[in-house]
């Protein structure tokens, strides 16, 4: 087992150095640049950007020299923990993200709670009382979780949230709370608003989780030693949570890869309809503006955590399922 | 026993007048700057202000003295945003008045000689915000140690401070008196210093020292430099001394309000300077609100917020679009909606791009002929109906009322709508050979299909191009529209690959003498009816290709005839040359002008003008509204 994680983790680096490669490629592929954008932006309000500035601001980040060596100095800092410099806030990346990341991890985790909470027990009893008017009323309403869009959900519960309980359209919080120090009344505010994009953003994850559920335990509850554990007179509980359910969750934990760059990244449309300070907006903000370092180190983070969130999920399977191979050779 | 009474009396009586005198003395400034002066962090109010304040007459304005304090709330879409400060403050060297005309401001006096000679007097006792003078000093240190610093502007100092390619002679005359000197005339300076975006030709020399390589002491400004983060001490200069984006709380401004908040944050808080130079005509120090907040969120919440009444003042980001929405929640939250109205030359114009790479189209564009029957190919007044409400003025991209120069026949240029006269100049040019479908063809024998760029960021421009395109449809034009983004947009157009755009017309629909005629002529790239030619001007033939047709060399040469005016009268005359030739050759085509533009008002909000222009120049959007006289009515602490 040591010996294939040490191998896992040595195949990461060249995945991570070839996606690297690819997200700085992508973000050299538009024609323009940050610089060229931010004139376009000034220009559709009547104001004007000296062009001259525009030149001296390029060569003060670097543009004037090779595509190679941009790449080789991004690369450098981003080992360093250096993430460039965001060309928008004029900061650098860090600083932007460090604050909005606590946030987001908050909100993707009560998501992810909440949907295991909610999808767990509806997916067992759907499961177990195949074609009843229970499946069918709760399969129907998961399906409605994942056909509404997203947005258009938030749309209709800011609204609503406004109109009935006075909250703050969008945003995590009441905006006197912005920038000051995390206090009761803060967490209050906090809280208040948390409810919304949970709900809307875990609607989905919840119907995709439940069926998920659904399907995989049904192809075990037919198998063979489900019905010989029952025939020596099991009882119908235990025998579900020891073999049925624990063969089905091979899914389950697979996904725990994707997990973790999702608790960074979120539901990023969902995060722009509501305003959320998490960053997911600032992601699509800063891929529209061509802030460009901003946005590669964004992804190249995302990278490492799905990198480590697959190992993570690999070893997790070699533990739970004694079938899975570490090996992909022959064993025989 | 009376002896008692007596003295009691006396003394309630003496606190009651005592009382009402400084409520009195109380008024004269804000109650949050009385405290700060009761314990001695700020002077008295009569330091503060310049000997000479600059006093704005409330009655003449017809608006009324008003109480101190609140905050006033306002949305914005993302960092960069907090420039709207800087803009809506409208705190000047020099400022249009609502005629056009320059005014000084933040100057007590300027003197201009010959057009080229300029003194400019400071307000005795001026103080930058952090309480320190204001003096010729500042203007020295910009000059010398930033526009002529290889570092700091290796383009050398700004393009209006140039006359006939030659920066002028600087002197200071005493503390508070400076003056420039050009060898030719120049008329763009203080215009320059006026605009919305303004060029800043002072800066807190006190405080920016510490900074610049010249001054500062080595070790600490390299320990500075690396506590920051920066490439250099230029990095950290040019950030650390940025106005017009007001990030460096530290920075002293002379605006009405100053930035408090660090980048980056979702709230930025902007409070009230102790040391504002303008006053009511009581001799009361403005602004009245102590306080301004700009909350960071995303664009296209901001109507749905506005709704929800979490902003006192708002025009950014909204559109007429949400005018219903904003109209049926305006009881329930307590705020009133206005229409101002816009001030461009045309909300939406088609540029015909006389640069165009397509020679056939390049040629046909370019035939005055041509882009007059398209323009009278337009019914104005169905679009204007249809997608306007009826709340636009039918018009061709030129001056509006308030403007000197405007007239109707201007208005009126080839906007008539006559199918018949369009026809007849189609004929004319030649294209007379039509296909089956009725659509006419092209010298090279291809259909005459228009395809008109749009940026794709307003519904209405796609609504309008929908509307045009039936009505070419009978001068047997074919045109469809394509949206793109505005990136991708903009490089099209540069790269002549578009044949038509619509876009906004002139920027500043009312203006004087006074401001530069540019949009008239080619004078930059990114104007997408000669981007080209643009080009050519603006880099002195460097880049781009030479103006080629007679009017638009007339056009280049009027605007180098204006850039070297020395009298007001000679730039009038060039002015109404100018239009008088746009409006006659249809370089561009204006469709409606004068729309409205939604400004959300917070019903505790007063002061603020029913009507107005609203526009980035010259009115600097609320800027020339003076935002200062505004107050709240009951002043609750939010």
């Amino acid at each position: 087992m040591l010996r294939y994680i040490m191998r896992r983790i040595l195949i990461m680096i060249p995945t991570l150095v070839i996606a690297s490669m690819l997200i700085f490629t992508v973000m050299q592929l538009p024609p323009s640049d940050y610089f060229e954008t931010y004139v376009a932006e000034l220009q559709a309000q009547g104001e004007r950007a000296d062009t001259s500035k525009i030149d001296f601001l390029r060569k003060e980040y670097g543009f004037d020299k090779p595509v190679v060596e941009r790449y080789f100095l991004w690369v450098a800092g981003f080992v360093k923990g250096d993430f460039g410099y965001s060309f928008e806030y004029e900061l650098p990346v860090r600083d932007i993200v460090g604050e909005r990341l606590s946030l987001t991890m908050l909100v993707s985790f009560c998501t992810i709670i909440m949907t295991w909470l909610i999808a767990f027990p509806i997916g067992i009893y759907s499961a177990t009382h195949q074609y009843s008017w229970g499946d069918y009323g709760l399969t129907f309403l998961g399906l409605i979780g994942i056909a509404i869009p997203h947005f258009l959900l938030a749309l209709v519960f800011m609204y609503f949230a406004n109109v009935w309980f006075g909250i703050s359209i969008g945003g995590l919080m009441d905006p006197i709370y912005f920038n000051q120090p995390m206090s009761w009344a803060k967490l209050n505010s906090i809280l208040a608003h948390l409810w919304i994009p949970v709900i809307i953003i875990g609607a989905g994850g919840t119907g995709k989780m439940i069926r998920r559920i659904r399907a995989n335990l049904l192809d075990e509850l037919q198998k063979q030693y489900v019905v010989t554990a029952k025939a020596k007179g099991l009882s119908p509980g235990r025998t579900l949570v020891k073999y049925p359910l624990r063969m089905s969750l091979n899914f389950f934990i697979s996904d725990i890869g994707d997990i973790l760059p999702a608790i960074v990244s979120g539901a990023e449309l969902t995060a722009v309809v509501l305003s959320l300070q998490t960053t997911g907006p600032l992601l699509l903000r800063a891929l529209q503006s061509q802030d460009m370092y901003l946005a590669g180190s964004f992804l190249l983070f995302l990278a490492c955590l799905t990198v480590i969130g697959v190992l993570i999920s690999d070893i997790a399977l070699g533990f739970l399922d004694p079938r899975i191979r570490l090996s992909g050779g022959s064993t025989k | 026993m009376t002896s008692l009474l007596r003295s009691l009396l006396f003394l309630c009586l003496s606190c009651l007048l005592a009382a009402q005198a400084s409520a009195a003395e109380l008024e004269r400034e804000s109650a949050i700057l009385t405290a700060l002066v009761k314990i001695g962090k700020l002077p008295p109010l009569e330091e503060r202000v310049p000997k000479k304040p600059r006093v704005i007459d409330l009655p003449a304005m017809g608006r009324t003295p008003g109480k101190y304090g609140g905050t006033m709330r306002m949305l914005m879409g993302d960092q960069r945003d907090i420039r709207m400060m800087t803009i809506y403050g409208y705190a000047r060297l020099v400022v249009f008045d609502d005629k056009g005309e320059l005014k000084p401001d933040i100057l007590e006096s300027f003197d201009v000689r010959d057009g080229r000679i300029f003194t400019l007097k400071i307000r005795p006792g001026h103080k930058w915000s952090d309480g320190h003078p204001f003096t010729a000093e500042d203007f020295r240190y910009f000059w010398e140690d930033v526009a002529n610093n290889t570092r700091l502007n290796p383009a050398g100092p700004p393009l209006s401070m140039m006359a006939a390619e030659k920066p002028p002679k600087f002197e200071i005359i005493d503390e508070l008196t400076v003056r420039y000197i050009w060898d030719a005339p120049n008329p763009a300076f203080l215009p320059s210093l006026a605009g919305a975006q303004s060029t800043d030709i002072a800066m807190p020399a006190h405080y920016l020292k510490q900074f610049h390589e010249k001054y500062a002491d080595p070790k600490q400004l390299a320990a500075l430099v690396k506590a920051a983060r920066f490439k250099d001490w230029g990095a950290l200069h040019e950030r650390k001394s940025r106005h017009y984006r007001p990030e460096n709380p530290d920075l002293p401004v002379l605006d009405p309000w100053r930035n408090t908040t660090a980048p980056p944050a979702e709230l930025y808080v902007f409070e009230r300077n102790p040391y504002y130079h303008r006053v009511d005509n009581e001799g009361r120090q403005l602004p009245y609100v102590d306080r301004v907040t700009l909350s960071m969120g995303s664009t296209s919440l901001v109507p749905a917020k506005v709704g929800a009444g979490e902003s006192d003042l708002q025009a950014r980001y909204i559109r007429f679009d949400n005018y219903t929405f904003l109209k049926e929640s305006q009881k329930r939250e307590g705020y009133t909606v206005r229409l101002w109205t816009r001030g461009e030359g045309a909300w939406v114009a088609l540029l015909p791009n006389l640069n165009t790479r397509d020679p056939v189209w390049r040629d046909l564009l370019r035939d005055a002929r041509f882009r007059r029957a398209l323009s009278v190919g337009i019914n104005r007044r169905d679009i204007n109906q249809a997608i306007f409400y009826g709340l636009g003025q039918p018009s061709a991209n030129t001056v509006i009322p308030g403007s000197p120069f405007y007239k109707p026949e201007l208005q009126n240029a080839w906007a008539q709508c006559d199918p018949v006269l369009a026809n007849k100049l189609l004929d004319e040019i030649g294209l007379t050979k039509r296909d089956s479908e009725g659509y006419r063809l092209l010298p090279d024998g291809r259909r005459a299909e228009l395809t008109i760029d749009a940026s794709g960021e307003f519904t209405e421009e796609t609504d309008v191009l929908e509307l045009i395109s039936y009505q070419w449809a009978k001068i047997g034009i074919r045109m469809f529209a394509r949206s793109s983004q505005r990136d991708v947009f903009r490089r099209r157009a540069l790269a002549g690959q578009t044949v038509m755009s619509i876009w906004v017309g002139m920027d500043n629909g009312t203006p004087g003498p006074d401001n530069e005629p540019n949009d008239l002529a080619p004078s930059h790239y990114q104007q997408y009816q000669w981007p080209l030619w643009g080009q050519y001007v603006q880099t002195a033939g460097q880049q781009g290709e030479k103006p080629e047709t007679k009017e638009v060399l007339e056009l280049v040469d009027l605007l180098g005839r204006w850039r070297s005016s020395a009298t007001v009268e000679e730039r009038a005359d060039i002015w109404r040359k100018m239009l008088d030739i746009q409006a006659d050759q249809a370089f561009t085509i204006g469709i409606v002008n004068r729309t409205s533009q939604p400004v959300v008002v917070s019903g505790r909000l007063r002061n603020v003008p029913d009507k107005a222009i609203y526009s980035f120049e010259p009115g600097a959007f609320f800027g020339s509204q003076l935002p200062e006289t505004f107050w709240f009515d009951d002043v609750r602490s939010n």
